[in-house]
């Protein structure tokens, strides 16, 4: 079920009056309803794969009580290793047999052995590298002491399930999210209408902002070999405005729902367009699986190679970001996307100033200032040069496409620019405004500051009215496909 | 036992560059925006080098709170 859909808009007032209205006594029906409404929602998409996240939950109940128990550390290891193992496979098989069968067959013909190709037809289950990733550092927190094991099954596998974020994140950990499953939960008035206005930003991001740059970027991207140097670089800055609108988009429709069920979801985007350098982007971009990469890949692995000093942590730093493109997508480009991202970090590392991400997402306000107006916009610019790479069909096409940006700098057609239409050119600098003003708050409409009730009513028809006259058709999430 | 206490201050101060930095046994990354992953991992060498131990990866990973770091730390030099 979509987020921006008839279906889920009828399916959530319901589940939302039988948790307020109905079951409101009982924590354990209404955890059991969360479970519910988690499945009906997950399986109107595809039910036969309900069945991948039942396994996942069972096998990581099991794996979290088992490891918790055991003294023996080589016995613990073990345990854990049946987790990452299991979690590790279902990814592998789903996600990535075919990608790593082609790219063998292809490193054996290259060097003169003749294979033939041969692929299977996998249909990718959504969600699987969201709730998977999940599911495991339940269970690596348990092994490092960090977290003690739920015996609740129903709690754990609505942790696991939870519907707001079970098919494209935020990646919850099991220390945030799986307490206030038994906690109870309060109503409050705050609380729901700041969610219902996240879920309006959201939808607003999705279905004007986002949905309307797709038909341009995918004309670009398609047909790159007829556009002039400007109309490229345009269309990869669209497409930089497009996949932020549309991922946090999805999150803060996600954030807002979860606000409604009285449940509070780590943040996930923190205006990463007005990163100072590339260190701070992943401060603020995906916080939910830079985090998750950050505690379970790169840590282990800097504190491992800490004697190297600054070529451990870089080579930590570079690993982390080719699994990073990795788990994005089976190909080569998403490969060296995270690569590029890698790269970028030699001079953080490497030089001798230090690089201090003007904000974290650690409560301190967010100081972004236009005195620094110069690096956020090369930051901007070196994001969307890796971009090339995450939108392109393979590693060929994103090549040609760099290409022909550089080859036409030299010749007259840098000026000559293909538009979108003036909607789109409207928007995306409405955009950007909204997001500045709003750079210390939680969310771009967290507007209970304002004081005047008609005030705030304007804003909210205004938005009403855009998504009205400017929303496109429904279409899925970009991230579902990863 | 207040000496460690007070070493490990000044390194984080040297390290993190910031002389505003005052620790407590609940202090966590959370606390202090320039102790990144990163700076991290410059943090663990430095304290090595200077009370002249060595940590196992494993105990590295274990830390919660800077009061898990000094017990590490006064363990160590025993």
């Amino acid at each position: 079920m979509l987020f921006n859909s008839i279906e889920f808009f009828l399916f959530l007032p319901i589940v939302f009056c039988l948790y307020w209205f109905v079951i409101n006594k009982n924590l354990k029906f209404q955890n059991f309803l969360l479970l519910l409404a988690s499945y009906v929602f997950y399986g109107w998409w595809d039910w036969r794969f309900l069945s991948l996240i039942l396994v996942s939950t069972v096998v990581d109940y099991f794996v979290g009580l088992q490891i918790h128990k055991e003294e023996n550390t080589k016995k613990r290891k073990r345990w854990l290793w049946l987790s990452m193992g299991f979690n590790l496979s279902l990814l592998g098989f789903f996600k990535y047999f075919n990608f790593f069968i082609t790219s063998f067959i292809d490193a054996f013909n290259s060097v003169g052995y003749e294979m033939d190709y041969f692929s299977l037809s996998i249909i990718l289950p959504v969600g699987i590298s969201f709730y998977t990733f999940q599911t495991m550092s339940y269970s690596l927190d348990i092994s490092k002491r960090r977290l003690e094991p739920t015996k609740d099954f129903v709690a754990f596998a609505t942790f696991v399930a939870f519907f707001p974020q079970l098919v494209a994140g935020p990646i919850e950990r099991a220390s945030n999210l799986l307490p206030q499953f038994f906690n109870k939960r309060k109503f409050t008035y705050e609380t729901a209408v700041d969610g219902g206005r996240q879920m309006l930003w959201g939808l607003f991001k999705k279905i004007v902002i986002a949905d309307n740059c797709a038909p341009y970027v995918n004309t670009i991207f398609e047909n790159y070999a007829d556009q002039s140097s400007g109309t490229l670089i345009l269309g990869v800055v669209v497409f930089a405005f497009q996949i932020y609108a549309d991922f946090s988009g999805y999150t803060d429709i996600a954030i807002g729902v979860a606000k409604l069920f009285g449940f509070d979801f780590k943040r996930n985007f923190n205006y990463p367009y007005f990163s100072v350098n590339i260190s701070d982007f992943w401060k603020r971009w995906h916080i939910s699986l830079s985090s998750w990469l950050n505690d379970y890949v790169f840590t282990p692995l800097a504190v491992d190679l800490r004697n190297y000093k600054k070529h451990g942590i870089f080579a930590a730093v570079f690993t982390t970001f080719l699994l990073s493109g990795l788990w994005h997508g089976a190909g080569w480009n998403f490969i060296v996307w995270g690569g590029l991202h890698g790269l970028f970090y030699i001079p953080i590392i490497f030089s001798k100033k230090r690089f201090t991400a003007i904000s974290t997402n650690k409560g301190a306000k967010n100081t972004s200032s236009l005195k620094d107006l110069h690096k956020m916009v090369f930051t901007f610019a070196m994001v969307c040069l890796t971009y090339i790479f995450f939108r392109a069909q393979s590693l060929s096409h994103a090549i040609d496409y760099i290409t022909r940006i550089f080859k036409g700098l030299f010749t007259s057609n840098l000026f000559d620019i293909a538009l979108p239409n003036i909607v789109l050119l409207g928007l995306i600098p409405l955009l950007i405004l909204c997001e500045w003003i709003q750079r210390n708050e939680e969310h771009g409409l967290s507007i209970s500051k304002i004081n005047v009730p008609i005030a705030r009513g304007c804003i909210y028809t205004f938005l009403f009215v855009l998504i009205l006259l400017f929303g496109a058709s429904p279409a899925p999430f970009i991230y579902f496909q990863f | 036992m207040n000496d460690v206490h007070n070493e490990l201050t000044s390194l984080f101060r040297e390290v993190l560059e910031n002389d505003d930095i005052v620790l407590t046994n609940e202090t966590t990354a959370n606390d202090i925006d320039e102790w990144d992953s990163i700076n991290h991992i410059y943090l663990v060498v430095e304290i090595e080098k200077h009370f002249g131990i060595k940590f196992t990866s494993a105990q590295i990973l274990e830390w919660k709170n800077v009061g898990e770091m000094l017990e590490a730390i006064k363990e160590k030099k025993q």
